[in-house]
């Protein structure tokens, strides 16, 4: 009946919180089903006479309101109180992400001080590959809520705290959610507003670790950017563009027995790749990456046959289409 | 005893049977039809609840991909909230109100059939989106922006939003008529505050009905214009606000559940009373509850909007938390009539009993949900889910079945048998904790509401299983009531005028009455006429003795 | 209330049940409080329009290539004409309390041409507007609510047309006239929500 462990200190305050809430809850519930159960053992009609017809008593009935009253206001105080706690915003976050909900993954953009997006830090989660967000510990954490769709919400058990990601209208800032985690540890996360078919599967984790390590982590991380275009192997190459959430061709034909090349241009700051399926089984996924940037995917020799080739961070008809191997 | 029974003298002219329910325009038959409507929405919807339970059982998805699923659990919250529990309410209103009243009949006898024949045509709408590639799916709260053409391209949501502006328009039509009705046709003697509790809490209810659900409509019309237009109300990239449908929706949404709650607590107010043979505890208290939290719903509505980080928290918060007071009080007030009562353990006081129990957890759990800070981890899972079956089915549902234990004998002049209905009940209650505690704790470790499947790891395989068996249970406990008003039906206990000792007077006429109610009708000095002419010699025996009893007001 | 003590006799235990009417008459009851939903509905539509508003960046304006909203040479004149509709269904009802049949059904007709005449004035209106429900916010929002009042405008002529067909057969009378105080309900607010949303359009901008 108690939540799982708090591992931020926003979380801690909500835990206490929600503790005293459950004992108060508790007691009106022991009190007054108590009282209910009794009664009907103890005024269990054993014979014809009328009982005392009371139609009410001023006295009982106000201080029966007033009680009421102060607790809850009570309760409000205090929920005011936390409130106010937990939504101190720190002025110097150790770290800022743009986090990207979109149908039906995340992206997670490293802000740093500098204003070129190009080098910054940028993770894509697919379905068979969720997201993962490092952090240190013990440093305030600003994440900024983006969505170029529909409604999401990151949500994290373990951190007691969601906040929906919105597509607002320009006009409008997005949301902002601040906490400091307070252990290290890998916490699970999941989207926490429903946003469509695969919204059950919109699924991350975030990693919390020592600064040091995370300072390690973000120099890999950024060095491993933007790889050189890989030289073709050898065979034809078959030419996809991704712009707008969508492919620009959506059918694509190869020869079979021999290794191929799919030249991906994503044109857009968007992750996409291209993966080829056959039937329900994955027969290639190339590498999800953000653009605008070029891939060469070799794919090995397929046999003849009819397969699907599609976005996996997208699985939307416009970024699907039919490969023809023959 | 002094009888209270009324012979009915006329007969009435004779019609096939199947024009005459087409074309009836008699309140008690229209009720009838909407209970009968209901019912049979109830079964279906409890068939969707019971494939979304299903497929929850364990991880991994069994037998339905995920659009299928989310198809389901829409539909399920759609047709359980707009086409059974509120017109069921309703219909028992509908038949019982101008009894209480005194009256013959509803004010508007052919808007009152009109309003009717508009739910089982929007209910088929609502479902005909399965006919045209697929029901609306986008939850029964249908936001923006993924309820709009771009992301909801087919026709079920349209239909959706057709189907309930129906519905809706035929609800703001009922509430015309409740409102029209208990102002203007009262019986002589009987001062608003001499009606009914179930006739005051209809009054509130009609009067949200027909504030909010306007606002709804509104917003509904916005999105179909949206979808089909090209319109800009809600679709961010061309100037609209996604986060204004929210606004729409649960400015409606939020007096929604006390329309749905409201009636419910009516029932239960008259049975408690009969079954302990004591009059509503602080009955002029409970009047100014019942208005208090009419007034008061329409101030909380961004409280399931808490998350969005686009509300100004404190002053939702501070308006959910006054609204527990009024509820508090009323569920003293019960507790007070209880207390030195006569209680006798009837099928329907046992269904009222469950309500008082089942509703005070709702409530809890809704307090809870009020502290921003708590609504933060807990908004979007399980526990907001028990919490709305706690109120609307350990709730409302349970009150559903306490009016038709309850009333049966009226409309029928069969009573329901005792045995089958008492198995009835504790099947139904034990399936529906099961069914629901478990959610409380799904929901506290982090168990997102409106998801197709989850991770074996996560840890909650076990509480969902426990939570399909209650289901099941809770359909299981559907047939002990189904053959119970089959058999009774066929061959059930016959009973007079007032078989329960009733207090109100549609007591005062034959179970069921006749077309034009009353030949004539016993001295109203009470909310209790009936009681009052059943001990009028004891009450005048008793005299002074009575009087110094009373502890406060009339 | 009701006339308790002429109906009630110490020694009768049943009473016969009373009928008469007292105060606003029922139908009357009923135009009000649906008048009252419909109030909600429109404050819906309104509400809208003021979120669209804060929430847009920029002018808050027809979109670009339309001209700015002007009251002249249509909307104003249209404005103008709803009003004086009012005040001819009010001399219509007053004609009828004054037992005056034939001068409630020439005023109702009057009334009935004016309120026409406001609806092809704003029809008119679209055609020259130079934008469209589809052209951004401030597109959708005004055609909605001025598209959904002049819905209600003109389910208030069908109601005029039906109380002009039925003072034409002699229906009404001084004491049985209900549906003409009715209407004239109906009618008035149609009127009250125009100014409010005249205003609010072409003022308030």
């Amino acid at each position: 009946m108690v939540p799982p462990e708090p591992h931020t200190d926003q979380a801690k305050q909500i835990f206490w919180l929600y503790n005293v809430v459950l004992v108060m809850g508790g007691l009106v519930f022991v009190g007054v089903e108590g009282f209910i159960i009794y009664s009907v053992f103890r005024y269990r009609r054993r014979d014809d006479r009328l009982p005392t017809q009371i139609h009410g008593n001023n006295l009982v009935e106000v201080i029966w309101t007033a009680i009421p009253t102060v607790i809850v206001l009570i309760l409000f105080l205090l929920s005011t109180l936390t409130l106010n706690s937990i939504s101190q915003a720190s002025t110097q976050p150790g770290v800022t992400i743009e986090v990207d909900g979109f149908q039906w993954q995340w992206t997670f953009h490293y802000l740093d001080s500098d204003s070129d997006p190009a080098n910054d830090v940028s993770i894509t989660g697919s379905q068979v590959a969720p997201p993962r967000m490092v952090l240190p510990v013990g440093e305030p954490i600003k994440l900024i809520l983006v969505s170029k769709d529909v409604i999401h919400s990151f949500y994290v058990p373990a951190f007691l705290v969601k906040r929906d990601v919105v597509p607002l209208p320009e006009g409008k800032a997005p949301n902002e959610l601040e906490f400091t985690v307070s252990e290290a540890g890998i916490y699970a996360g999941q989207c926490a507003e429903f946003c469509g078919d695969l919204h059950a599967r919109m699924t991350f984790s975030v990693e919390a670790m020592p600064r040091d390590k995370f300072d390690a982590w973000l120099a890999a991380a950024k060095a491993g950017e933007t790889p050189a275009p890989s030289v073709p192997a050898g065979g034809e190459v078959l030419k996809v563009a991704a712009r707008e959430i969508a492919f620009d061709v959506h059918e694509l034909t190869a020869t079979a027995g021999q290794p191929f090349t799919i030249a991906f241009d994503n044109q857009e700051a968007v992750a996409h790749n291209v993966a080829i399926y056959k039937g329900t089984d994955l027969v290639f996924a190339g590498e999800i990456f953000t653009g605008p940037g070029t891939r060469n995917y070799v794919v090995d020799a397929l046999p003849a046959g009819e397969y699907t080739f599609t976005c996996q961070v997208h699985l939307i008809p416009a970024m699907t289409g039919t490969l023809t191997v023959k | 005893m002094a009888t209270t029974a009324v012979t009915p003298t006329a007969q009435g002219y004779r019609r096939s049977w199947v024009v005459e329910w087409l074309t009836t325009v008699d309140h008690k038959k229209i009720g009838i039809l909407y209970i009968v409507n209901s019912f049979a929405f109830f079964f279906a919807a409890g068939i969707l609840a019971l494939v979304v339970r299903s497929e929850l059982a364990v991880p991994g998805l069994q037998f339905l991909d995920e659009r299928t699923y989310n198809q389901a659990f829409t539909m399920h919250g759609t047709i359980m909230i707009f086409l059974f529990v509120v017109p069921v309410l309703s219909g028992f209103a509908n038949y019982i109100v101008p009894l209480q009243l005194g009256a013959p009949d509803m004010a508007f006898p052919r808007i009152n059939a009109l309003s009717f024949w508009f739910l089982p045509l929007g209910g088929l709408l609502i479902f005909s989106g399965y006919l045209f590639g697929g029901a609306a799916a986008e939850g029964w709260t249908l936001y923006t922006p993924l309820s709009g053409g771009t992301y909801s391209t087919g026709v079920g949501t349209d239909l959706w939003l057709i189907g309930l502006l129906l519905v809706g328009t035929a609800s703001i039509l009922g509430s015309v008529n409740f409102i029209a009705t208990i102002f203007k046709m009262r019986a002589p003697g009987m001062s608003l505050f001499r009606m009914p509790i179930l006739v005051w809490t209809v009054l509130v209810t009609a009067t949200l009905i027909l504030l909010a659900t306007p606002v709804l409509a509104a917003g509904m019309i916005a999105l179909f214009i949206d979808r089909n237009y090209g319109g800009s109300f809600f679709d961010p990239n061309t100037g609209g606000n996604p986060i204004l449908w929210q606004h729409l929706f649960w400015f409606f949404g939020h007096p929604e559940v006390y329309i749905v709650i409201l009636p419910a607590m009516g029932v239960v107010s008259e049975i408690l009373p009969v079954f302990t043979r004591r009059p509503l505890f602080g009955y002029r208290a409970f009047v100014f509850a019942t208005i208090a939290i009419g007034l008061l719903s329409f101030s909380v509505w961004a409280h399931h909007m808490f998350t969005t980080g686009q509300v100004f928290l404190p002053f939702f918060s501070f308006m959910t938390a006054l609204i527990a007071v009024p509820t508090g009080v009323k569920m003293f007030n019960w507790m007070a009539t209880l207390w030195r009562g006569s209680i006798i353990l009837a099928t329907p006081m046992l269904f009222a009993l469950g309500f008082l129990s089942m509703f005070l957890i709702g409530g809890i759990s809704g307090v809870m949900l009020s502290a921003p800070p708590i609504d933060f981890h807990l908004q979007d899972t399980y526990f907001v889910v028990a919490h709305l079956h706690y109120v609307f089915f350990g709730g409302s549902v349970f009150g559903v079945f306490a009016a038709t234990y309850y009333w049966f004998p009226k409309m029928t002049g069969r009573r329901l048998n005792e045995r089958l209905g008492k198995v009835h009940f504790w099947m139904h209650f034990i399936g529906f904790n099961a069914a629901f505690f478990p959610m409380h704790m799904l929901g506290i470790e982090g168990m997102p509401r409106r998801i197709a499947d989850y991770s074996p790891d996560a840890g909650w395989t076990l509480w969902n299983l426990v939570s399909t068996g209650g289901a099941f249970l809770i359909a299981a406990s559907i047939l002990p009531f189904l053959v119970n008003v089959v058999a009774t039906f066929i061959n059930g206990e016959q009973v007079g005028d007032d078989p329960w000792e009733g207090n109100t007077l549609e007591w005062a006429t034959s179970s069921p009455p006749p077309p034009y109610n009353f030949d004539r009708l016993p001295p109203i000095r009470s909310e209790r006429p009936v009681f009052d002419l059943r001990h009028k010699h004891d009450l005048e025996r008793a005299g002074t003795e009575q009087a110094g009893a009373e502890g406060g007001h009339e | 209330m009701s006339a308790e003590a002429t109906v009630m006799r110490a020694t009768d235990e049943h009473l016969a049940v009373s009928h008469r009417e007292a105060g606003m008459p029922t139908p009357l009851v009923g135009m009000l409080l649906f008048i009252a939903s419909e109030v909600m509905f429109f404050g819906g539509l309104f509400a809208s329009y003021f979120n669209a508003r804060a929430v847009h960046i920029g002018e808050w304006a027809p979109p670009a290539g339309a001209p700015e909203l002007e009251i002249l040479p249509i909307a104003l004149p249209i404005t103008i004409i709803l009003v004086a509709s009012s005040f001819t269904m009010q001399f219509g009802v007053w004609a009828i309390r004054r037992g005056d049949q034939r001068a409630m059904r020439n005023w109702t007709l009057l009334t009935l041409l004016l309120g026409v005449s406001f609806l092809i004035g704003q029809i008119y209106d679209y055609t020259q507007l130079g934008f469209g429900i589809n052209d951004g916010a401030f597109g959708t929002v005004f055609y909605t609510l001025t598209g959904f009042h002049g819905a209600h405008v003109f389910g208030g002529a069908v109601g005029l047309t039906i109380l002009a067909a039925r003072a034409s057969q002699g229906q009404f009378s001084k004491q049985n006239h209900v549906a003409v105080e009715a209407i004239s309900f109906y009618w008035h607010f149609v009127d009250v929500v125009w100014i409010a949303l005249f205003s609010t359009l072409y003022f308030l901008r």
